[in-house]
């Protein structure tokens, strides 16, 4: 029993950092219809500054709240200043642009930090094990879960019951329908964007306890973010939700019992959807 | 001219300018001009820490070569980055070869790099010297006489940390290795070699390479009830590992058992591996005024201490200097000749290179992680040395008698 | 017209003298510059004309890399049967595939082609005993033009074999391109649901040319083999189909010819900057922003533009 109690709690940990990446790559994708390769590197930028602000201030606590706007403001920085201008283009375009930017980020990223990997302590007060009947579970990753339920519930919150919320759905749905009705299409754009790579800058700096923050981090996650997207439904936030349990769940029980396949069964579940529903399990279909 | 033409031509133009002045505008080379290394390291991506270790250890070298050089020339490094791609790194040696005349190729990172460009070294007849790659196959399978190994090789590092095993109370063991080439290898040589030694294999696992989160295999490896987990995870899965394995309060029951325990490690994951043992190819902690010199002098450039692939590099590049000054020459063909059944006094210890596959025979270290207040990370403190002939296996082959 | 007919003509004629005036490195690079401007060529044909985004097009290169050296290593066959299975190999991939895959479009048939490709990337990296694995087939020889016939392990040879592949795809990609297919290519390009209105599915399209791309793709991957001596998962990895798109881009999507330079500039870039600087990315990453930005078309792509101005 402890058993299968362990590994719920480790695909809910898991599904949790996945959606803390994949929700703001599935809100770019349903709002600016751009597919952004550089959002992996923003969730490595976060585990970066993150271990950073551990440095400078010796907590861990001001990183969560620091690093997250940091990083949402470099994002909506870049997007004003390059994404901008290609809007009306072929998606060809926006995909390459991301593409390159990435490529900037990381190789920035490591100027910046050298190459050996950076490693966070979490703060004392979650250090260690947990206690729950019969099962020890690191307290770091309680936390984890505990915090990507509270920002899911706060992002479909204020996309459901906010008017803000209610504009960016209304850009989502149809953008130039909304410019006549008086919404500013570019900046809403523009702090989509932010509030995306803030979330994945969230995600970093969450991640960074358990995976210290490393080059490659980037790559690695993106891919895992894309099939939570197609899974769940781009543009669709209770289609991350449910994307990042179903990939979590799959990747935890999958490395338990058939460690070599599992990566292999994922692609072929993306593929599949991709195939026979391509809006994915929430997402609209166009 | 039409500006459409003209740009088609200032593009043309610029491409012909950059592959160079054509070949009947060259000069040739005097003859005895500096003798030339050429370093195609993974210097940028994923695989940087390697490369970058070979660069520190050259460039040390180069410092410390330049009043005498060898043969009395002077010893010239060509670096170029291959971002640990087999055929970037192709691309560059070739370059390497062809265009800057290296006879000699060394410090590529990885396996893969090193098998493809290996393979072409016959045919440019150029050596190619290992100081970093692990795989078994380069001296035995894809084994060419201009290909020598001055490192301990994967299987000899799995030798080294059995053999200590074997002697040791731990009997029961989980292995997981990366789903790649050296993690399966690296797991198979250990299986075959513990449970030789009369002890039990709890259970193997290879998760792909790249894994994030090592939850489930932390479970698996609990639920197991080993004493110890051998691990052949590259870097940074490694560095992942331990670090989840410590916040699983895993590393008190099972303790982790590496192919390749390195400083690196150790920086990153910091005092949550302190306990952990392996094997190491170079350990900076050895005990020898050679070896504290070194490490003085490295510091003092670098301002870090040597890890594994810095001080096989090193010794790498300096026996090569010997056996060049022993030559008399550069020439491929002789220097070959000169190094085969050659001694080398390195930093470590005592090197022999076998003729027969021109891998170096060395000691083999088991040592461990531990806290010491010098330092600002754990270091490998030295639990047992091996002599070479314990630890190398049979001639062209993978295995041990 | 006459100034693109001598433009062609004086390439031809370079391209034939290069082997005579190139010292030997020059000519080494050329040869890989012309290997992979072949596999952007072939991207372009679905990028270009059909405006389909394929991020698994690396697969078809590394499927045909695969097969050649399996054919020159294990049956040391001359190196047209190698090219052949390559090209064939990669073919017979793309259908079903590209079956699947046209079934989708946009974005999601990019990401449809990235499932795929990575699905093989994860077949060669652990197929071990025919694939090599994560370390690959190295040591993969130059053999013969023909059963018999001359050698082609000199640099020369091998660049001749090289470059008249790439001229040859080059003619017949250009000439597909103008046929009455090439023009409902571009119609379904321009506007998909108008070409579906009337009344023509555009589906068997899309596969056709998604395979012969493939094909394509499969001939430069089957050069690259016995060129570099090896074969490895990392040319079948999605980073190598996102640069071949890069490549595409920096030629000029939908001109054929400049995808082929795209490529040889992207490599170059690369190459000159990786000399002077371990940072090379930035200013890789940086050019490519800007020429996204400012330079959308291309430099042939440009070119074109600007001779079009009155």
């Amino acid at each position: 029993m402890a058993n299968l109690g362990e590994q719920l709690l480790n695909a809910l940990t898991l599904a949790g950092l996945l959606f803390l990446v994949s929700a703001g790559l599935s809100l770019v994708f349903g709002i600016l219809r751009v597919v952004n390769f550089a959002h992996g590197v923003f969730y490595m930028l976060g585990a970066y500054l993150g271990f950073t602000t551990v440095m400078l201030s010796g907590w861990f606590w001001p990183a969560l709240v620091i690093v997250p706007p940091v990083v949402g403001t470099l994002g909506a920085l870049i997007e004003s200043t390059t994404l901008r201008f290609i809007y009306r283009r072929p998606p060809i375009y926006q995909l390459l642009l991301t593409f390159g930017l990435a490529l900037i980020l990381e190789e920035s990223l490591r100027i910046l930090y050298g190459p050996t990997a950076k490693g966070i302590e979490p703060p004392a007060f979650l250090q260690g094990a947990l206690s729950l009947g019969s099962l020890l579970y690191p307290r770091y990753r309680l936390f984890v879960v505990a915090l990507s339920l509270v920002v899911a519930l706060a992002v479909w919150l204020f996309l459901r019951k906010t008017r803000a919320g209610l504009v960016i759905r209304a850009v989502a749905q149809n953008s130039e329908m909304a410019d006549c009705l008086g919404a500013d299409v570019a900046r809403v754009r523009t702090l989509v964007f932010g509030a995306a790579c803030a979330l994945a800058g969230l995600g970093g700096v969450a991640a960074a306890p358990m995976t210290t923050a490393y080059l490659g981090m980037g790559i690695s996650v993106i891919v895992d973010a894309f099939v939570v997207v197609v899974i769940g439904g781009l543009g669709s936030i209770g289609g991350s939700i449910a994307g990042s349990l179903i990939v979590g769940a799959a990747q935890t029980w999958g490395a338990f019992y058939l460690p070599e396949t599992a990566m292999v069964i994922m692609y072929a579940v993306m593929g599949a959807i991709l195939i026979f529903r391509p809006w994915g399990l929430f997402g609209e279909e166009e | 001219m039409r500006r459409r033409d003209f740009l088609h031509v200032a593009v043309a133009s610029g491409v012909g300018a950059t592959l160079g002045v054509p070949a009947f505008l060259r000069r040739t080379w005097a003859q005895g001009g500096p003798i030339k290394i050429g370093m195609p390291a993974a210097l940028s991506g994923a695989y940087a820490q390697y490369g970058i270790q070979a660069k520190r250890a050259a460039e040390l070298f180069s410092k410390d070569i330049k009043a005498k050089g060898v043969l009395g020339r002077p010893v010239e490094f060509i670096y170029e980055d291959t971002a640990g791609d087999p055929a970037t790194a192709v691309r560059k040696a070739q370059k390497l070869v062809e265009k800057d005349g290296v006879k000699f190729l060394t410090g590529v990172a990885l396996s893969s790099e090193a098998l493809a460009v290996s393979a072409k070294c016959p045919e440019w007849k150029v050596i190619f010297m290992s100081t970093i790659n692990g795989a078994g196959a380069l001296t035995a399978k894809a084994f060419h006489r201009y290909f020598f190994r001055v490192n301990t090789s994967g299987p000899m590092g799995a030798r080294a940390i059995s053999l200590y095993l074997a002697e040791g109370p731990m009997k029961r063991f989980f292995a997981l290795g990366s789903d790649y080439a050296w993690g399966r290898d690296s797991v198979a040589s250990f299986t075959s070699q513990i449970t030789a030694a009369k002890k039990e294999i709890a259970g193997t696992d290879y998760p792909p390479v790249g894994t994030k989160d090592f939850a489930s295999y932390i479970a698996k490896i609990r639920q197991s009830k080993a004493d110890g987990v051998y691990l052949a995870l590259p870097g940074q899965d490694a560095t992942i590992y331990l670090k989840q394995a410590h916040q699983f309060g895993l590393n008190r029951e099972v303790k982790p058992i590496m192919e390749i325990l390195e400083l690196e490690n150790m920086k990153a994951v910091g005092d949550a591996m302190v306990g952990a043992i392996g094997s190491s190819r170079y350990p900076f902690t050895v005990d020898t005024p050679r070896n504290k010199d070194f490490v003085k002098r490295f510091y003092e450039l670098h301002g870090v201490y040597p890890d594994m692939f810095d001080g096989e590099t090193y010794e790498g590049l300096e026996w090569l200097a010997q056996v060049i000054q022993k030559a008399g020459t550069d020439d491929v063909e002789k220097v070959i000749d000169t190094w085969e059944d050659s001694s080398y006094e390195g930093l470590e210890g005592p090197f022999f290179m076998r003729k027969c596959d021109h891998q170096a025979v060395q000691l083999g270290f088991a040592v461990e992680a531990v806290k010491d207040p010098k330092y600002p990370h754990p270091i490998p403190k030295i639990l047992a040395t091996y002599p070479g002939e314990k630890v190398t296996p049979k001639c062209r082959t993978e295995d041990f008698s | 017209m006459r100034g693109s007919r001598a433009l062609a003509a004086l390439a031809l004629v370079a391209l034939a003298v290069v082997p005579w005036v190139a010292a030997r490195h020059q000519l080494s690079l050329l040869t890989d510059l012309l290997i992979y401007g072949l596999f952007a060529l072939s991207l372009d044909l679905i990028m270009g004309y059909t405006g389909m985004v394929s991020f698994g097009h690396a697969a078809y290169f590394g499927l045909g890399a695969y097969a050649s050296a399996l054919v020159l290593i294990h049956f040391g066959q001359p190196v047209p049967v190698a090219l052949l299975a390559g090209a064939l190999l990669a073919g017979v991939v793309a259908l079903p595939v590209g079956w699947f895959s046209t079934r989708a479009t946009g974005i999601y048939f990019a990401m449809l082609t990235l499932a795929f490709a990575q699905l093989l990337y994860t077949l060669a990296y652990k197929w071990r005993d025919l694939t090599g694995g994560s370390d690959g087939i190295a040591g993969v020889p130059k053999t013969t033009l023909f059963w018999g016939g001359p050698s082609l392990a000199s640099p020369q040879a091998f660049y001749a074999l090289v470059a008249a592949c790439v001229v040859l795809s080059l003619v017949l990609c250009r000439a597909l391109v103008r046929s009455p297919f090439g023009h409902a290519l571009e119609a379904i390009r321009e506007n998909e649901r108008r070409f579906t209105s009337l009344g023509r599915d555009p589906r068997p399209f899309k596969l056709v040319v998604f395979v012969i791309a493939a094909v394509f793709a499969g001939l430069a991957g089957a050069l690259f083999a016995p060129f570099r001596g090896f074969a490895s998962p990392e040319v079948m990895f999605w980073v190598f189909s996102g640069q071949g798109l890069m490549m595409v881009l920096m030629g000029g999507i939908g001109t054929l010819v400049g995808p082929i330079l795209g490529a040889m500039v992207f490599i170059l870039i690369q190459e000159v900057l990786s000399s002077y600087t371990e940072h090379w990315m930035i200013f890789t990453g940086a050019v490519f922003v800007l020429m996204v930005i400012f330079l959308p078309d291309g430099i042939v792509g440009t070119a074109r533009r600007l001779r079009m101005r009155p």
